[in-house]
């Protein structure tokens, strides 16, 4: 057993898979170069990839331009869209009456968040306007489905941030390709049967029915709901969040466009049901959409026919008889730990939690990043790296449960025993129970993230508790007062710029099609 | 969009063009479209950077007359005061079109001249004839013919040029700071220019290929005309008085 990490053995080749090799390549392999660190993806020529969420966070930016893609390349073979915000309807927001119930969590932090909490500020006016169009342009610009750049934005530059819709069917191979001709990654097409164990415990190999033995230093167990190692294997075991998060069902289907030019929406529409919730997704082709919703609450009949009802408008009758539905199942929840021995998992093989807010690839680019910008450089050192990423990813499965619980226990929606129950105390999590009582007389803001690189920044606990239409007891201090002038002016400011943006930017229609033609400039 | 028409001596018999440069006319621009073509001529009188296209987010290379809006800083009561008009300002108010044909058997297109009437220096009193009394060609009507001729390829040629500067990531963001006389500042951004870094590190072969293409010509000029800016600030000084 070599004592240095350089052979790296990803098992399974989903968006997982693809994502965590393609990141380690483009830190760590040298074209042309064996001393480099070589990476190996096994995966198996039977296993369709499931295609987790078709909604990407801003990072994904990052990822994309880290592995040395093209911007317009990706765009137009992933048939994919603009992703500026998720968009919540019928959430039982706290609203006035003559309120649509209705808030957005854009992916853009209100104007200067983090020298002044605007929010405070914001509060007096809540019932003329709603936070996030008080303290940013997004909101607005995505009711008007206009995409966040021109054609003469660089590429991966934006006038309000982004991330994307894709098709996870074209994202994985147009991925893989990428990995295997520019950086360096080795495919191995071959079922894996078995695992070869060293005495210490770490795994040797991994054992394929095509070639036989593939040896390694680090394996990444990339291998989904399979669970080949960390599961299988190492029986971790795993931890069920369904007591907070209900919905462990889902049905999904893709609607195609009345019109091929019909206008691509520029958020997430997540729509409340009476035991879950809808989403809908535009791409450049087609939506998808689909209801998440819990088992114990729903029949799958009664899901369907609450999704068949959602997609009719837009379909017909007719056409809405003739779509395919398909049903996934979901068991909420995650390992206890992720990183064992020699082998880490990426992907579902560690955990995962319902669609809402789309933290399934998030968290995979997170995880994969950690491993790169983390990678041992040796056997010894790997026992510190293993433990800072379990405490690391152990809480962010906390945040994440933490943030989509929010999402349902600000609902005053009575309508059904799944609303009722989503708000029992013993759904909540104690950590965000805290939280609660605190937002109550202090607005969510620096204090309430603890570590670097959080998964939610606090304006995004902003925007879902203000959006819900939840309270707080502002407290007027002499700061607040001192800063009153500087907030006023930035409301005025970015009304300034909302209406300069809505004059100057195309819609996402027509900048894809544009991009499809002519590309998107690297400067 | 003014109203196209295909140049013919039947109609268009009596009709001139007025070649007067004036604000009238519309030639208060600050930049115009230029073409590898006339880099030579341009960069004799004018600073030559890029700009991407509005429209398609394009590199183009353009010419720079001022350093506003509607400034135009050759632009006087006499005239257009320098010894060589860009094509892209000459050609007003022409345009070039194309018209399918079959030809044996084969679809083939042609170019044609249009002439957009609704633009001010059409009219039937002053300026150029188009042609001559018996219909045929007037000299300014050839003269033009071939211009447009010029310009429909400078295009191609443009799209070729930039594709290789691209390629060879040799264009680089570059803001131009100006400052007059009395102190007064200008920034502009949006443009773009010839990273000269780069350009010296350029491999031998591929620098044997911008020999071989004329492009590394066209680099040099365009690297040489920013000079111009300096003649640039120097005519803005004396417009304000500055001199």
């Amino acid at each position: 057993m070599s004592d240095q990490i350089k052979k790296i053995v990803i098992v399974g080749g989903g968006t997982a898979g693809w994502i965590t090799a393609g990141k380690i390549a483009a830190e760590h392999t040298i074209v042309g170069n064996s001393d480099s660190v070589q990476i190996y993806v096994v995966e198996s020529p039977n296993v369709m990839p499931i295609g987790v969420g078709e909604g990407t966070w801003p990072s994904m930016r990052e990822t994309l331009k880290e592995l040395g893609i093209s911007e317009a390349e990706f765009l137009t073979e992933c048939d994919a869209s603009f992703k500026q915000a998720s968009k919540f309807v019928n959430w039982g927001a706290n609203v006035s009456k003559n309120n649509e119930d209705i808030y957005y969590h854009p992916f853009s932090l209100p104007s200067q968040f983090h020298e002044i909490n605007l929010a405070k500020h914001w509060y007096k006016y809540r019932d003329q306007v709603s936070l996030s169009n008080a303290v940013c342009s997004q909101t607005i610009l995505c009711e008007h489905n206009l995409a966040p750049k021109q054609i003469t934005t660089p590429e991966y530059s934006f006038a309000n941030n982004y991330g994307y819709h894709f098709d996870a069917g074209k994202f994985v191979p147009f991925l893989q390709k990428h990995c295997i001709d520019k950086l360096g990654v080795t495919q191995v097409l071959g079922d894996i049967c078995g695992v070869n164990s060293h005495p210490n415990g770490d795994i040797k190999s991994v054992i394929t029915k095509e070639f036989g033995d593939i040896s390694g230093d680090l394996f990444i167990d990339c291998s989904g709901l399979h669970g080949l190692l960390l599961d299988k294997h190492y029986k971790i075991p795993f931890l069920s969040q369904q007591q907070f998060l209900f919905n462990d069902s889902a049905l999904a289907v893709q609607v195609p466009y009345k019109d091929p030019e019909q206008d691509i929406a520029s958020a997430t529409i997540s729509t409340a049901q009476k035991n879950g919730w809808i989403w809908d997704i535009g791409l450049q082709s087609r939506r998808g959409t689909g209801y998440v919703y819990s088992s114990a609450h729903c029949s799958d009949e009664e899901a369907e026919e609450t999704l068949r009802k959602y997609i009719s408008p837009s379909l017909g009758k007719q056409e809405q008889e003739k779509v395919n539905i398909r049903k996934l199942s979901i068991n909420p929840g995650h390992r206890e730990k992720f990183w064992h021995q020699n082998v880490v998992a990426v992907g579902m093989s560690a955990g995962f939690i319902e669609p809402l807010e789309a933290s399934a690839i998030a968290l995979i680019e997170q995880s994969a990043k950690f491993i790169a910008n983390q990678l041992p450089k040796n056997r010894a050192s790997m026992e510190h790296i293993a433990t800072r990423f379990n405490d690391k990813f152990l809480n962010r499965w906390q945040q994440i449960i933490e943030f989509l619980k929010l999402h349902y226990v600000l609902s005053n929606r009575t309508d059904s025993q799944y609303w009722l129950d989503n708000k029992a105390i013993n759904s909540i999590p104690e950590q965000l129970q805290t939280k609660l009582a605190l937002w109550k007389i202090q607005s969510p803001y620096n204090y309430d993230t603890r570590f670097t690189e959080e998964l939610f920044p606090s304006a995004s606990y902003q925007y879902v508790y203000y959006g819900m239409g939840a309270k707080t007891d502002i407290s007027f201090n002499r700061k607040y007062e001192l800063e009153t002038t500087k907030a006023e002016y930035l409301f005025q400011e970015n009304r300034k710029i909302t209406e300069q943006l809505l004059k100057v930017l195309p819609s996402n229609r027509a900048l894809l099609n544009k991009i499809k033609q002519f590309g998107l400039s690297k400067i | 969009m003014g109203q196209h028409q295909i140049v013919n001596n039947v109609d268009h018999k009596d009709i001139k063009i007025n070649t007067v440069r004036s604000k009238e006319f519309g030639d208060n621009i600050w930049y115009s479209l230029t073409f590898v073509e006339e880099f030579r001529a341009i960069q004799a009188y004018y600073p030559i950077f890029f700009q991407k296209d509005a429209d398609t987010g394009q590199f183009v290379p353009v010419s720079l007359f001022g350093f506003q809006h509607e400034e135009n800083l050759f632009l006087n009561d006499k005239g257009w005061d320098a010894g060589y008009i860009p094509l892209s300002v000459a050609r007003q108010p022409f345009t070039i079109g194309t018209q399918k044909k079959v030809i044996d058997g084969r679809e083939q297109e042609d170019r044609i001249l249009a002439l957009d009437m609704d633009n001010k220096r059409v009219n039937k009193d002053v300026g150029e004839s188009l042609f001559l009394e018996f219909g045929g060609n007037s000299d300014y009507l050839d003269t033009i013919a071939d211009m447009m001729e010029t310009l429909h390829n400078g295009v191609n040629q443009n799209t070729n040029f930039i594709k290789c500067l691209t390629e060879l990531d040799l264009l680089e963001p570059f803001t131009l700071d100006v400052q007059l006389n009395d102190g007064s500042q200008y920034q502009m951004i949006g443009f773009y220019t010839i990273n000269e870094e780069k350009l010296e590190q350029l491999p031998a072969e591929k620098l044997a290929d911008l020999v071989s293409s004329g492009y590394l010509k066209a680099i040099h000029m365009t690297m040489a005309s920013q000079g111009n800016v300096a003649h640039l600030i120097r005519r803005k000084n004396e417009q304000l008085g500055l001199a």
